[in-house]
């Protein structure tokens, strides 16, 4: 059955950008103990350098794991420069983060965000130490599978949890579209061509495209949002990272300047759950997103020539806006997905002088 | 005759060879001034800066921790508390150790893993359970603040300020709080009133009887070598659930073999740095100036006073884990109560009035002017 359903997704993404039978996005493989460790991970503040933020500060489970907020927040002292995205399918992505410098898998994923100065600032030999101090994971990992809390387990065990999140009972899937969502799909494959770029199951090609967004000024009137701003773009070793006023998204890890200020197209699976929108969350609402590409996207010299203006009539615009939110399932705030136990507590080490570490 | 002899022998006892003007003990002297390394030259201009920068939580991954938050000024320019405060969700594992003459020493930290002020400035505005920064961030930040680039630019030149030259500037500030008009230094130095009759009787058990001057000497009154005195075990990591998450932490970041990470429950200290077995245990001798504000004592603050410090080498010492490597030059010294007040009394004369301060005013992060994306 999974079998099928992952060949019939591969087709579809073969035939990307025409008519679109989505199905429903299969469920992953992971193993249950491990991906049961990941959520007590993820809701866990002591993944962070001083207590203070877990994965769910910024990736919500009733808002489909991203935060409600333009630009997200970061780490104490600290203040991102990017929109949270959303979890939802994140193990079927390619590449990570929205200028895809990690192609590699959710471990890393993890590792980042977890040591990242401005996001959570650990030190991931005192997070193992921490994880080995509470008896819950000490039995977790050794239901998982692993002798002791590490590093390396835990960020498996992340990656396991975010496996599981995936959208369940959207109308695209359930074939349950309204007419008004009947005909946006007609506009989204069609006159608008939003297809073009948001194919496949989760709408999206995994592709980086400069759409012209407008940059968000807000990150550079605050200091806090800046100057981690700058941090990551001496990092990623950007020239001239102190005068830069621009987010140069994919260009970060190409270094072609074609590819300055692109993006990877975001899933528009549960937008509504979502808002804002884009890479910066510059657009709080569809309708100003759909506002944005009917007037043939932003103002960038390196623009996608797909995006051209859409000529679209208001009512073409809610149909749209109908289909986008008939993407949308089931909220995610539910036992399955959320960590409800307030268990989090570090466990005195007996007869410490005996025992061994 | 014979009687007269022994009445002689008492009196000399009585006044036991007081040191004089003539007769100050070998090994000893007072502090001139500290050792400036010629890469990085005192200015007024850095002094100034770094006298900010210590002050300034910037330098922090929280931008909420300054050197000045564990090395209080109005605490002897330590914590006064056996271990230090850690970063927010950890604590520290060691005792505190003063600023006051840190310029002094060749190493810097318990075990000497840092080889000048410079690299102790970085090594704890990074340490996980101490500054928590990161290089890239500091550094972002110290954009922000207008005074700082105005400040970096006219001290080091540049655009933008380094955050190595923020260490450089720190070390500056640290080299010029020292001390070296203390009661002993006067008197070292001349001065015959400078110690009361029983500070002069401490001097000299402190060269002679109680042989302080084996590791306590030349004017730091540190031999800069390391040693183990049996000091016990910090006591925390008993009853604290967060030490022990620090404590197997340290293990796990300073370099243990699988089975000594599962075993060892004491500081190994100098361990870390040279990795021989036979320094287990190992810290370098501390100077005992300004010790009168730097409470409790020790590298883990096990013990509170100083009269408990000398109650301490009175018995022998005490006994660790790494007994092996305990000292032979710590035997018990058969002091008696009146000898350890004079001992006290004298140790006390190393510390002069406290050095406070005025914490300076402190710029802030502004937004950067509009620059061209080019």
């Amino acid at each position: 059955m999974l079998k099928n359903l992952t060949l019939i997704c591969s087709l579809l993404a073969g035939t990307a950008a025409v008519a679109q039978d989505v199905v429903p996005i299969p469920p992953m493989e992971v193993d249950a103990a491990r991906a049961e460790l990941g959520k007590r991970l993820f809701y866990d503040t002591r993944l962070s350098g001083d207590a203070s933020l877990s994965c769910s500060s910024c990736h919500q489970p009733d808002k489909a794991f991203t935060d409600g907020e333009a630009l997200s927040q970061a780490y104490t002292g600290a203040g991102h420069f990017r929109n949270a995205p959303t979890l939802a399918n994140v193990g079927y992505r390619d590449a990570w983060l929205h200028d895809g410098r990690l192609g590699t898998n959710l471990n890393d994923v993890s590792r980042e965000m977890i040591t990242e100065t401005y996001l959570m600032n650990m030190d991931m030999r005192i997070m193992q130490e921490r994880l080995k101090q509470d008896p819950v994971y000490v039995e977790m990992f050794a239901a998982a599978g692993m002798s002791e809390p590490g590093n390396g387990g835990a960020r498996n065990a992340l990656m396991d949890f975010m496996k599981t999140i995936v959208s369940r009972g959207a109308p695209v899937d359930a074939g349950e579209l309204s007419s008004a969502a009947q005909r946006g799909k007609g506009i989204f494959e069609g006159k608008a061509n939003c297809a073009s770029c948001h194919s496949g199951p989760r709408y999206t090609d995994d592709k980086p495209h400069n759409t012209g967004v407008p940059g968000n000024p807000d990150i550079w009137a605050s200091v806090e949002r800046h100057s981690a701003f700058v941090t990551y773009a001496k990092f990623m070793g950007v020239e001239n990272y102190m005068n830069l006023r621009e987010d140069l998204g994919a260009y970060i890890r190409t270094r072609r300047a074609d590819t300055k200020r692109s993006f990877l197209t975001p899933t528009l699976r549960e937008l509504v759950w979502t808002a804002p929108y884009m890479h910066n969350g510059t657009f709080d609402t569809l309708a100003e997103v759909v506002d944005f590409y009917d007037a043939g996207g932003g103002d960038d010299p390196l623009k996608d020539t797909h995006l051209q203006p859409l000529g679209l009539v208001p009512s073409e615009k809610s149909d749209l806006i109908a289909y986008l939110e008939a993407m949308s399932g089931e909220s995610f705030d539910t036992d399955a997905y959320v960590w409800r136990a307030d268990d989090y507590d570090y466990a005195l080490i007996e007869d410490w002088k005996n025992a061994r570490n | 005759m014979k009687h007269s002899i022994v009445i002689a022998l008492g009196l000399a006892a009585l006044v036991a060879l007081p040191a004089t003007a003539q007769n100050r003990p070998e090994g000893l002297a007072a502090l001139g001034p500290p050792p400036i390394p010629a890469d990085n030259a005192m200015t007024p201009e850095k002094i100034a800066l770094g006298e900010m920068l210590f002050f300034d939580p910037i330098l922090s991954g929280n931008n909420a921790m300054a050197c000045a938050s564990c090395h209080l000024p109005d605490a002897g320019w330590t914590v006064q508390d056996k271990i230090s405060f850690g970063y927010p969700g950890t604590t520290h594992w060691r005792n505190s150790q003063t600023i006051v003459n840190s310029a002094y020493y060749g190493k810097l930290f318990w075990d000497g893993s840092s080889g000048s002020l410079e690299k102790q400035a970085r090594s704890a505005a990074r340490g996980g359970v101490s500054g928590n920064g990161e290089d890239d961030m500091m550094e972002a930040r110290l954009a922000f603040v207008p005074e700082y680039r105005t400040a970096f630019r006219n001290v080091f030149g540049g655009d933008w300020p380094k955050v190595r030259q923020a260490y450089m500037a720190i070390a500056a500030y640290e080299r010029s709080i020292v001390q070296t008009d203390t009661p002993f230094d006067n008197y070292m130095n001349g001065d015959d009133a400078a110690l009361n009759d029983a500070q002069k009787r401490g001097l000299d058990l402190f060269a002679g009887k109680a042989n302080c001057t084996a590791c306590h000497t030349g004017p730091l009154l540190s031999d800069e070598r390391y040693h183990n005195l049996g000091v016990p075990a910090f006591d925390g990591w008993e009853d604290d659930p967060i030490a022990q998450i620090t404590f197997r932490f340290e293990l796990l970041a300073k370099g243990s073999t699988e089975q000594m990470y599962r075993t060892t429950k004491d500081d190994p200290g100098l361990y870390f740095v040279t990795k021989q077995k036979s320094d287990k245990g190992k810290f370098r001798t501390p100077s005992l100036r300004y010790t009168k504000y730097t409470y409790p004592y020790m590298h883990n603050g096990m013990l509170e006073t100083l009269r408990d410090v000398v109650e301490f080498y009175n018995v022998g010492g005490g006994e660790n884990e790494f007994a092996a490597n305990k000292s032979p030059l710590i035997e018990p010294l058969g002091l008696s109560d009146g000898e350890i007040d004079d001992l006290v009394a004298f140790l006390e004369s190393l510390s002069g009035d406290e050095i406070l301060p005025e914490a300076p005013d402190l710029p802030e992060m502004q937004p950067l002017p509009v620059a061209s994306n080019n």
